[in-house]
C-alpha cells in the first residue's frame, strides 16, 4: 500500500516516467503499455536494471550520457531495403546514412552492431554494395547478420551467405558470446509455407537446443532473428510457427532478450523471463497491426518520415538481470 | 451505295468461306491455339485477385504485382514457380493439364490462390 501511494506521488510528478513492479517480476505494466502506445511516435523505452521506464524523446540526451552506459554496448539496426524507391522514402541509402550519423554520435560507442535483415529489397548485388558502403563509415566495425525475406530471393539465399554467413550454419545461423553474453542469431526466413508464417525448422532448432545446453543458467541471452519470434499479427505472416520450440529451450535461463525487425515499427512484449523487442526501420514505416488493408508501406508525409524511422540501442550492466532496449528515431 | 452493300457482303462471305474451309481442314483444337485464351491475376494490397480463377486448358494466366512490394507466384506441388516480381512487373504460365493449382507469394506465404484448370 505504501508502495502503491509512493507510486502515484511519482506518477503525479513525472508522468512520463513511471515505475512500479507489481508481480515483483521486473516490469512495470503501466510504463509497459505507456511505451506500447509511444511506438513509432518518437519516444523509447528503457529497460535497466529490471525495471522497465519510459521516457519522452527530450531527456533522450541526459539518459544517453549517464544512464544508458553499460559494460557491454551495440547497436541494431534493421529493414534497410536498400533499393526500394517509392513513397514514402525514395531515398533509402539517405536514411540509412543518417542511421549511422545516429550511431556515431551516441556517447560510448556501441561494440558492434546487429542487422536483423532485410538488408536489400530485392536481393540485388548492387543493394548489397551500397548498404556495405554506407554501414563503412559506421564507428562500430563488427556487424552480425541474419537475413530477411528480401535478402534470400531467387537463390535460396545462396548470395546473402557468401556476403554474411562466413562460419554459419545451415542456412546462416550462429552464435557469439560478448563479455558474458550469449548471442544466437536464428533464420526464420527459409522455406516458408504457403499459409504459414516464419520458420526456424527441425536442423536449426537441434542446433540451437545443444548450443545453450551447457551454458549456465545465469546467461544473459540474447537472441536476433529477422521475423519476430512472438505471434505480433499472424493475419500479416507476423509471427514464426515454430518459435515455442526455441523458447522452451532458453526457459531455464534467468535474462533472455529477443531483438527482431520486420514489421517496421517498435514494439514490446513480456512473456516470464523473456523480453522481445522489434526495432524499427531504416527505410520505410507499416503501419500497426490491422490498422491498414495490408503490411504495405506506410505513406507519410516527408517531414515526418525519420521520426518513423530508427535504431535501437542496447546495453548490459553486469550483475543486473535485464538489458537496457533504447529506441531512438531518425528525426 | 447499293454496290458497297454488296462488296461487303461478299467480303463477309469470303471470310465466313476461308474460315469453314480452315476447319474442315485443321480441325476446332488448331483454331483455339491461334486465338489463345488468357486471363488475368492482379496482385493488390497483399492479395491475389480473383482469389480463385477457373479457366479451360491451355489458358495463359498473367499475374500482374501492383504492389510497392516485391511478391512472387509460387505454385504449391512446384507446377510453377515466378522470380520475384517488383512493382508492375509481371509472370505468366500457360495451363495445359486440367486440374487444381494452389500457389502462393513465398515472401509473404498468408497470400495464397488458386486456378483450376478445366476440360
Amino acid at each position: 500500500m505504501e508502495k502503491e501511494e509512493e507510486m502515484k506521488r511519482i506518477y503525479e510528478k513525472k508522468k512520463d516516467e513511471l515505475l512500479y513492479d507489481h508481480n515483483h517480476d521486473g516490469i512495470d505494466r503501466r510504463g509497459f503499455l505507456k511505451c506500447m502506445a509511444w511506438a513509432g511516435t518518437g519516444a523509447f523505452c528503457v529497460m535497466k536494471g529490471g525495471v522497465l521506464k519510459s521516457y519522452s524523446l527530450s531527456s533522450f540526451s541526459d539518459l544517453n550520457a549517464a544512464g544508458a552506459k553499460g559494460e557491454l554496448s551495440f547497436v541494431q539496426i534493421s529493414d534497410s531495403h536498400m533499393g526500394f524507391n517509392k513513397p514514402a522514402n525514395p531515398d533509402v541509402a539517405g536514411t540509412l546514412k543518417a542511421a549511422v550519423d545516429k550511431i556515431n554520435a551516441l556517447s560510448g560507442a556501441p561494440e558492434f552492431m546487429l542487422h536483423t535483415g532485410d538488408i536489400s529489397h530485392l536481393s540485388k548485388p548492387e543493394e548489397f554494395d551500397t548498404v556495405d558502403q554506407v554501414l563503412k563509415s559506421a564507428t562500430p566495425k563488427d556487424i552480425f547478420y541474419v537475413p530477411g525475406e528480401h535478402d534470400v530471393l531467387n537463390d535460396d539465399g545462396k548470395q546473402f551467405l557468401e556476403r554474411y554467413g562466413k562460419g554459419s550454419k545451415g542456412a546462416g545461423w550462429y552464435s557469439f558470446d560478448k563479455k558474458g553474453v550469449h548471442f544466437i542469431g536464428l533464420v526464420n526466413v527459409m522455406n516458408l509455407k504457403a499459409g504459414g508464417l516464419g520458420t526456424l525448422g527441425h536442423d536449426q532448432l537441434e542446433w540451437m537446443e545443444d548450443d545453450v545446453k551447457h551454458l549456465k543458467h545465469s546467461t544473459p541471452i540474447v537472441v536476433f532473428a529477422h521475423i519476430p519470434l512472438w505471434s505480433v499479427y499472424p493475419e500479416w505472416g507476423w509471427g514464426t510457427q515454430d518459435s515455442a520450440q526455441a523458447l522452451a529451450y532458453l526457459r531455464k535461463f534467468g535474462s533472455v532478450t529477443v531483438l527482431n525487425g520486420h514489421i517496421h515499427q517498435t514494439m514490446q512484449k513480456v512473456e516470464g523471463n523473456v523480453t522481445f523487442h522489434t526495432a524499427a526501420s531504416t527505410a520505410f514505416p507499416q503501419p500497426q497491426p490491422g490498422k491498414a488493408d495490408s503490411p504495405g508501406p506506410m505513406k507519410v508525409p516527408a517531414e515526418q518520415l525519420r521520426s518513423v524511422l530508427g535504431i535501437t540501442r542496447v546495453n548490459y550492466v553486469q550483475g543486473q538481470h535485464a538489458l537496457a532496449v533504447v529506441n531512438s528515431t531518425l528525426a | 451505295m447499293r454496290r458497297r452493300v454488296s462488296i461487303s457482303i461478299l467480303t463477309a462471305a469470303l471470310v465466313i468461306a476461308l474460315g469453314t474451309t480452315r476447319t474442315s481442314h485443321q480441325g476446332f483444337t488448331v483454331n483455339a491455339q491461334q486465338k489463345p485464351e488468357t486471363a488475368e491475376v492482379k496482385i493488390d494490397n497483399f492479395t491475389f485477385a480473383p482469389g480463385t480463377l477457373t479457366v479451360p486448358v491451355g489458358t495463359t494466366v498473367t499475374w500482374t504485382n501492383r504492389d510497392d512490394i516485391p511478391h512472387t507466384v509460387v505454385s504449391t506441388d512446384g507446377a510453377f514457380k515466378s522470380k520475384v516480381l517488383d512493382t508492375d512487373e509481371k509472370f505468366s504460365f500457360t495451363f495445359s493439364k486440367a486440374g487444381s493449382y494452389p500457389y502462393f507469394c513465398s515472401i509473404h506465404p498468408k497470400m495464397t490462390g488458386k486456378v483450376i484448370v478445366q476440360q
